[in-house]
């Protein structure tokens, strides 16, 4: 191993691993020395198999390896480094005159080849190579990542905006119908309630009937009214309607936490609140953020067993406040994570959930200027945060 | 309750729903008149004096923002409420910058109706009073000349 770790000119070849194999120890040893002179800390191994029990401790950026080894030889190992760290950049050392095996070596997925006796300078220069192919490699595959999450984005944000337009358009036409269904029933219910009707036969069944009606178009108005909601909220035309002021985000969850303590405490729920600062100000609506907040912590509830516990925690700095709702409840599996912020998207009985919350959430967040993420965990629990800028 | 009699012009394309909630309102003593469009509300307006205005957002033609407008240019003192169908709160919004006395969002409840409708009445009767006494008041002054 090596042992020299006070190098000086260390810093402009960065962080780098790189492992020399070789059956030869003299010249293993020369070659570790000199690398290191110029920055370039090398591990040793005598042969293939060595080489492979080193790498699964530790993997390596660049391996410099003969050719020429006893048991297993340079290609074979090469061929076993290439399988299982495709990423790892393999510099192969032949015997002069063969080029043959440097050839084998490039087949097998070797960066390059020098022959020996190396010329040391050449060494460095290759390694250094090989070295800014990882590089690039890496940077490419980080914008090619970079890309995948903003296009898959653009498709969400897309897919959100053309139910939004076709939840709108349902709304509207649903809500027509339903105004007359319910005046219908109502008409009905009026008429029951005449002094000359009291005797009418089977009277409890109609009441019964009317009822369920009634129930059902109220569902049905929630649901269409909540829709309406979301174009209000998502319409950027209406700035009137958000009422940006400064918000002490403290105080303002505390208020939101006592609206749902009640319904909390049925379930044996804690609800704390914690917050860096005693008065975190933010610039925003109060009245949409408390109902994001509400939302989250109605969520949280639902989704937490008798003796959850729910926190709400409020980090802020300079710039920005971040609020985040903690709870240890059922988690949500990794295929939902990006529908929940779906309209109508819903886990719940009917009647309990419509599936409007995130989504309604999500839109009012992005108009305040914030952002909200979600991270969760399957059986360990869920936590939603919320960014919002200082000032707008 | 004691009510003053009045009437109600209920203003909405869809036909059904005028007939129903006509039925309803009739139910409660109401008395109450029709029109499918906003030119035949204003015709209704013209031939029969009316308290309190039912009006849709939606309708096709004149629409009722339009209307509402139409409306309050001829008659001022007439209320009018707002039911907005397609939700956009927006329109109900200016709705209310061009006068009108409240809304609602359809499918109302018949119990807010009511209660905005009679303070939608109460409104007009109490304008209705005091400029008939600004009238009286200023036929007294010009006597005492
Ligand atoms: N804290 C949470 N823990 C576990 N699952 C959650 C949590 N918050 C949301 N979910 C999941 O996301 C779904 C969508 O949530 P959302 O708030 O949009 O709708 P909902 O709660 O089902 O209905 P509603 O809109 O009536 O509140 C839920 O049905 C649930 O499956
Ligand atoms: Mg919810």
């Amino acid at each position: 191993m090596s042992d020299s770790h006070n190098i000086s000119d260390s810093s402009h070849i960065g962080e780098m691993n790189v492992l020399l194999v070789d059956d030869e120890k003299h010249f293993r040893e020369i070659l570790v020395k000199r690398l290191s002179q110029r920055g370039i800390i090398a591990l040793q191994a005598s042969d293939g198999e060595e080489a492979l029990r080193l790498l699964e401790e530790k993997p390596v950026d660049v391996i410099v390896m003969d050719v020429k080894m006893p048991r297993m030889n340079g290609i074979e190992t090469l061929r076993h480094v290439k399988d299982q760290y495709p990423a790892t950049e393999v510099i192969m050392l032949t015997g002069h005159a063969s080029t043959r095996d440097g050839v084998d070596g490039i087949k097998a997925g070797a960066f390059d080849y020098l022959t020996k006796p190396i010329e040391f300078e050449q060494l460095l220069r290759k390694i250094r190579q090989a070295q800014n192919k990882i590089r690039r490699a890496e940077t490419e595959k980080k914008e090619i990542e970079f890309r995948e999450r903003i296009k898959q984005q653009m498709a969400i944000n897309e897919r959100l905006v053309a139910l939004g337009t076709i939840a709108t358009g349902v709304a509207h036409e649903i809500n027509n119908p339903l105004a007359i269904i319910q005046d219908s029933a109502g008409w009905v219910k009026q008429i029951l309630a005449k002094p000359e009707m009291s005797t009418i036969p089977r009277r409890p069944d109609f009441e019964k009937a009317l009822d369920r009606i009634q129930t059902s178009v109220d569902r049905a108005r929630r649901i269409t009214q909540q829709l309406l909601h979301v174009v209000k909220t998502q319409s950027a035309e209406i700035p009137d309607l958000v009422e940006m002021t400064e918000v002490n985000l403290r105080k303002l969850a505390g208020e939101c936490i006592a609206l749902v303590e009640l319904e909390a405490s049925y379930k044996e729920i804690k609800v704390s609140l914690e917050s860096s600062d005693p008065n975190p100000i933010v610039w925003t609506d109060p009245y949409q953020f408390a109902q994001v907040l509400l939302n989250l912590l109605t969520n949280s509830i639902q989704a937490t067993d008798a003796g959850g516990k729910i926190n709400v925690v409020i980090k802020s700095s300079e710039e920005q406040v971040s609020l985040a709702v903690q709870d240890n409840g059922y988690g949500i599996p990794e295929e939902n994570l990006t529908k929940i912020f779906e309209p109508f998207f819903s886990t719940k009985a009917v009647g309990v959930g419509t599936g409007m919350g995130l989504y309604i959430s999500s839109g009012i967040v992005t108009k305040l200027g914030g952002v909200m993420a979600v991270d969760s965990q399957p059986d360990k629990g869920t936590t939603f945060t919320i960014e919002l800028p200082v000032k707008a | 309750m004691f009510k003053t009699p009045s009437r109600i012009l209920l203003v909405d394309d869809e036909k059904d729903f005028v007939e129903m909630l006509t039925l309803r309102l009739q139910e409660i003593g109401e008395e109450v008149l029709q029109a499918y469009s906003g030119l035949e509300s204003l015709e209704k307006l013209k031939e029969t004096e009316i308290d309190v205005v039912i009006l849709d957002v939606k309708m096709p033609g004149m629409d009722g923002i339009e209307t509402l407008q139409e409306i309050k240019k001829r008659y001022p003192l007439v209320e009018v409420i707002m039911l907005t169908g397609h939700g956009t709160i927006e329109t109900a919004v200016q709705g209310m910058k061009q006068g009108a006395y409240d809304f609602l969002i359809k499918p109302a409840d018949f119990d807010e109706l009511t209660t905005k409708l009679n303070k939608a009445r109460e409104r007009r009767h109490d304008q209705m009073e005091r400029i008939r006494k600004a009238e009286a008041n200023s036929l007294l002054r010009r006597s005492n000349i």
